[in-house]
């Protein structure tokens, strides 16, 4: 059995967005854990409240109410252990791929000499060796967001979290990017909580899934997933998950 | 196969001489014209012997190259101190909140305002020396430098910044390590707006009184009916003009090597 500490507990957490006529309830009472070391996928229909949720777990979005507990420990703001792989990629055109990679070691002054060569591991384990003074605009998307998860990476986190990482790759690209990421978090044992609206694309990668609602979004369901891996999609076990799972999946738009 | 090769080389022949043509047809214009109406226009003769005589007679004393860089003097000094002010003052009420609700509605009222409007108190302040004319430049110059600097900051996208608190970075670090950057190509296009409205801006203040500089050249000509010695100085200035533009272009590439 895997080790099932808690990393993460996210107790009842809500958000509602106000402005001077409406309000906006996007998340209602969201509550799970995340387990030490697991690969966590948040599955959820459409555009509801799943980038809110994930910035509300980074620190980056206050919550309405509800908290979050960390290694047993509530915090608020920016937490120093989680990174974060954006949906967007969100890479500064005006820094090489190193220079991108390095950012976080950058802002806590580390030596250069020393942020290089923990860079250089990160970079190269992406399998983007070679690349390390191109800016971004000469790369292809699915090697910008190797950049994205290098630059995670490097920040040494203890929880990494990724918004919908590979949603704007062309499907090759995703599946290969997929295996990356699998790899990677084989190679590199982190905790990951991983977005995602594609039901394949969650029972691929997930240790467990977290399943949410349309909006606002609550915790409808929790699957473990015991599949041996890696998983072959078309097995009648990935088939009769993805019947149970699509089954209890709100329709999305 | 070859074809499309031919078409291709047309096509680029096409784009460097398209150009070409169309200055020629300027000055083809302008000769026929000043054929016609010489009393109207001087000729493209006229006009280099007019320049000619700029250095063996030269105004004030001055030549031609000198009132070109006592323009060009007056500009620079200004720009010196625009590009310090604008651009901090820029990112000032760009970045902080306080800052753009105390300053912003005052920058609004005065930023329609030409600066030449403010010549007469200028020289009622400073007289007519140097001062006034590098203080009315620095008016023409701030301007677009604060507008374009501020918007650039607020333009930032907002996950950018995420990035910046997510792996840590203070506000200070976020600011002048992710914003700034990234607002980089704005505050280009400001620095570049300011160089063509401050060497506007110079010709206009020293057409209202100078001893030198192209503005004054311009005066002069009009005054003494030379149309010759006018069209010397809109030449000089569109030149002096190009030559700024292109360093300015040469410059960004070499500020903003990722942008290209």
């Amino acid at each position: 059995m895997e080790q099932l500490t808690k990393k993460m507990e996210i107790i009842g957490v809500s958000k509602t967005f106000f402005n001077e006529k409406d309000y906006f309830t996007t998340l209602d009472s969201v509550t799970f854990d995340v387990h030490e070391g697991e690969f966590l996928v948040l599955l959820g229909p459409g555009r509801c409240g799943k980038t809110v949720l994930l910035n509300i777990i980074a620190g980056l979005v206050e919550k309405t109410s509800g908290s979050i507990l960390y290694d047993g420990h509530e915090i608020t703001g920016v937490n120093s252990e989680v990174a974060m792989v954006f949906q967007k990629m969100a890479l500064m055109p005006f820094k090489t791929v190193m220079e991108n990679v390095e950012l976080g070691l950058k802002f806590k002054h580390m030596p250069k000499a020393e942020r290089r060569k923990i860079c250089q591991r990160y970079i190269d384990l992406v399998g983007l060796q070679g690349f390390e003074k191109a800016y971004p605009s000469a790369l292809s998307g699915g090697m910008k967001q190797r950049v994205g998860i290098a630059r995670a990476y490097a920040n040494d986190p203890k929880v990494l979290i990724m918004d919908e990482p590979f949603g704007a790759l062309d499907a090759q690209t995703r599946y290969a990017m997929q295996n990356e990421i699998l790899r990677i978090w084989g190679e590199e044992k982190r905790t990951i909580v991983y977005v995602t609206n594609n039901i394949e694309e969650a029972i691929y990668l997930g240790s467990r899934i977290v399943l949410l609602s349309q909006c606002p979004a609550t915790v409808k369901a929790v699957y473990p997933i015991d599949l041996p891996r890696p998983r072959d999609m078309v097995s009648p076990e990935f088939m009769a998950l993805r019947t149970e799972i699509s089954n209890n999946t709100d329709l999305s738009i | 196969m070859t074809d499309k090769a031919k078409r291709q080389r047309i096509r680029k022949i096409l784009y460097w001489g398209l150009p070409v043509l169309a200055i020629l047809t300027v000055v083809l214009a302008w000769v026929l014209f000043s054929a016609s109406h010489p009393e109207l226009m001087p000729g493209p003769v006229a006009v280099w012997n007019r320049l000619l005589r700029t250095f063996t007679k030269p105004i004030g004393r001055i030549n031609l190259l000198g009132h070109a860089w006592a323009s060009l003097k007056r500009v620079l000094s200004a720009l010196v101190f625009a590009w310090a002010f604008g651009i901090s003052f820029g990112i000032l009420i760009g970045w902080n909140r306080t800052a753009r609700a105390i300053f912003g509605s005052i920058f609004e009222v005065i930023r329609p305002i030409p600066p030449i409007a403010w010549i007469p108190l200028i020289i009622m302040w400073f007289g007519i020396g140097e001062t006034a004319k590098v203080l009315i430049v620095f008016i023409g110059t701030f301007v677009p430098l604060v507008i374009n600097t501020s918007t650039g900051i607020r333009a930032v996208d907002e996950i950018n910044i995420h990035v910046g608190q997510v792996f840590g970075g203070s506000r200070f670090q976020i600011l002048t390590q992710i914003v700034i950057p990234t607002a980089l190509p704005h505050i280009f296009a400001g620095i570049r707006t300011s160089v063509s409205s401050g060497w506007t801006t110079v010709l206009a203040a020293e057409m209202l009184g100078a001893t030198a500089g192209l503005g004054s050249m311009v005066t002069k000509g009009w005054n003494g009916g030379d149309m010759a010695l006018v069209l010397v100085a809109v030449i000089t200035i569109a030149v002096v003009g190009f030559i700024l533009s292109t360093l300015l272009s040469k410059l960004e590439k070499v500020v903003c090597p990722w942008n290209n």
